[in-house]
């Protein structure tokens, strides 16, 4: 733990240091070459714009981050759900795994037109597609690790005479832990950009339909400023679980 | 039940008293030999598929007693801790005896207090927390299964480390920790596989004299697995030898040495006698599963 400290905080450093060199080698291009807007503003005049949409943007990345939220807590949901179902059921394995990888083998966005008839083009439908992309993805990890479980210590519960649900409790989640919680970790920028794409084709706010409208009315920079919004939220949230990630796999 | 094996186990002051006054060993038919075994195993079988891992084995272990078991790696020891222990069943044909009923191998499953051979410690547990599991299992409410723990942590060399979390813990306290969650686990039997047996010398010759302190304190019954035969003497009462794969009972073997038992004791005659004994008898089933391994490779 001690030893992961500082070469995390390394990267930090390096991460840092890229993304300052990206923005001042953008400034110095858009500038430098006069770029006209609808080809690359400049940072400076997307951060300007950002700051003077300020109302605007806050409220549709409120709108966007709560369908992702949502979205991403129901997914987290029913992927961990599915697979604790097939650990503890494993007659349900031959039914659930094809199912769920037929369903993923279309991409997510493949569905929208469907989500969109059936939910409408409100929050609820940006929530139901982001939760289906989400849901595989941890379905997936967290099933990769309880199957992880070491035999040995499975018998070792036996034999103090524990049964299923307290060999699933006390072993087999706890084991599958730190794969469930990467497959977390991954699925939180996926629950933003799925958000934002379903907004794209149809929705009363957020992100995805700001940039819809500006793109319509020739606004690149309020298209750019969108954008360094919705990546500001899905960096934020991803950084938030990878936190969180390192306070529960505290053994690690 | 407890109680009962108390009360059947050797009188030990009494007999310290007699070995104080004359030379002479204690005899063999030693009270527990009378006694009704808390185990007993007729005629037991285990294959896993072509593979016959024990057959026809025969013991029986008597309330109190510390049975050890030695033999060639291979020869089916963990199969027959698996048994015991309830996570295997046996081929039918044999008979399984506990407290004096004839069962099936899961009908042990929570009744019999069983250490494998790896630690086996949850990393994201802690001392306190890894000892209490089984307790946990049994329903004991966590506070009263820590406060219990807690007390015991001095006898295990390991206070002052109940919040330390596996990876932080030496191989030895590794091992004490799953040793204490054995022995919180009040099982009349305990089956103990290898405990030491990926420790350094001076650690194991340290935890075998605080093993038999612990033992004498709670006054469980012990099979031991190890492939030390002066561990097999130091600690037992009585020391199986097993034969090559398929395992059986190969020897018998009564260790009348006192108790409590000095580390000098190795140097004994007594104790040099019995190692002589036991050595031959597991030369020759070594020399047979060496030649056997040799002729399997030759035949692929
Ligand atoms: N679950 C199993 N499946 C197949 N073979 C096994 C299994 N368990 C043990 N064996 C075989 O049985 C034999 C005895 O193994 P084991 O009891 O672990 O030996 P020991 O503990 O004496 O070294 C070995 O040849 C091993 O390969
Ligand atoms: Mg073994």
């Amino acid at each position: 733990m001690s030893a992961a400290l500082p070469s995390s905080s390394l990267a930090v450093q390096r991460g840092v240091l890229g993304a300052v060199l990206l923005v001042l080698c953008w400034e110095g291009l858009a500038r430098g070459l006069h770029l006209p807007s609808y080809v690359l503003p400049a940072v400076s005049d997307i951060l300007a714009g950002v700051w003077s949409k300020r109302a605007l943007l806050s409220e549709a990345a409120g709108y966007t981050l709560l369908e992702a939220l949502v979205g991403y807590g129901l997914g987290c949901l029913v992927g961990i759900g599915l697979a604790v179902a097939i650990t503890m059921l494993p007659v349900l394995r031959t039914v659930i795994l094809p199912a769920a990888t037929a369903i993923n083998a279309v991409p997510v966005v493949g569905y929208s037109p469907l989500i969109l008839l059936w939910f409408g083009i409100g929050v609820v439908s940006k929530m139901v597609m982001v939760a289906m992309a989400v849901s595989f993805t941890v379905f997936l990890s967290t099933l990769a690790g309880l199957d992880r479980v070491d035999r040995r210590a499975v018998d070792l519960m036996r034999s103090f005479g524990a049964g299923r649900l307290s060999i699933l409790w006390r072993l087999r989640l706890p084991t599958a832990l730190p794969l469930l919680l990467a497959g977390m970790r991954v699925s939180t920028v996926r629950s933003v950009i799925i958000a934002i794409i379903t907004e794209m084709l149809g929705a009363y706010g957020g992100l995805g339909w700001v940039i819809y409208q500006a793109v319509l009315q020739i606004d690149f920079v309020q298209v750019w400023s969108a954008i360094f919004v919705a990546s500001a939220a899905s960096l934020s949230f991803f950084g938030l679980i990878g936190l969180l990630e390192r306070k529960i796999l505290f053994w690690k | 039940m407890r109680e009962m094996a108390v009360i059947i186990q050797r009188d030990l002051p009494s007999v310290q008293a007699a070995l104080q006054t004359s030379v002479t060993p204690i005899a063999a038919g030693s009270p527990e030999a009378a006694a009704k075994p808390l185990l007993e195993l007729r005629a037991v079988t285990k294959s896993f598929g072509p593979v016959t891992a024990l057959a026809d084995f025969e013991a029986s272990v008597a309330p109190g007693e510390f049975v050890t078991v030695v033999g060639p790696s291979g020869c089916g020891k963990s199969t027959l801790f698996n048994i015991v222990a309830g996570l295997e069943e046996p081929d039918a044909g044999g008979i399984l005896r506990f407290e004096g009923n004839s069962c099936h191998a899961a009908d042990l499953l929570g009744r019999v207090s069983f250490m494998p051979q790896q630690d086996l410690l949850l990393p994201w547990r802690n001392v306190v927390d890894n000892a209490i599991l089984a307790l946990e299992v049994e329903g004991m409410p966590r506070a009263e299964a820590r406060a219990k723990a807690l007390k015991m942590l001095p006898e295990f060399g390991l206070a002052g480390f109940e919040k330390q979390y596996p990876h932080q813990l030496s191989g030895g306290m590794r091992q004490r920790v799953a040793l204490m969650r054995t022995f919180l686990f009040e099982r009349d039997l305990m089956l103990l596989d290898e405990p030491f047996g990926a420790l350094d010398a001076l650690t194991r010759a340290m935890m075998q004299r605080w093993l038999l302190d612990v033992w004498q304190k709670y006054r469980r019954t012990i099979l031991f697995i190890t492939h030390d035969v002066d561990e097999a003497i130091f600690l037992g009462d009585r020391v199986l030898v097993m034969t090559a794969r398929p395992g059986s009972v190969k020897l018998e073997q009564v260790v009348d040495l006192p108790r409590p038992r000095r580390p000098e004791i190795v140097t004994a005659p007594e104790f040099v006698r019995l190692k002589r004994t036991l050595l031959d008898a597991i030369e020759e089933e070594s020399m047979k599963s060496f030649q056997s391994a040799v002729a399997e490779e030759k035949a692929k």
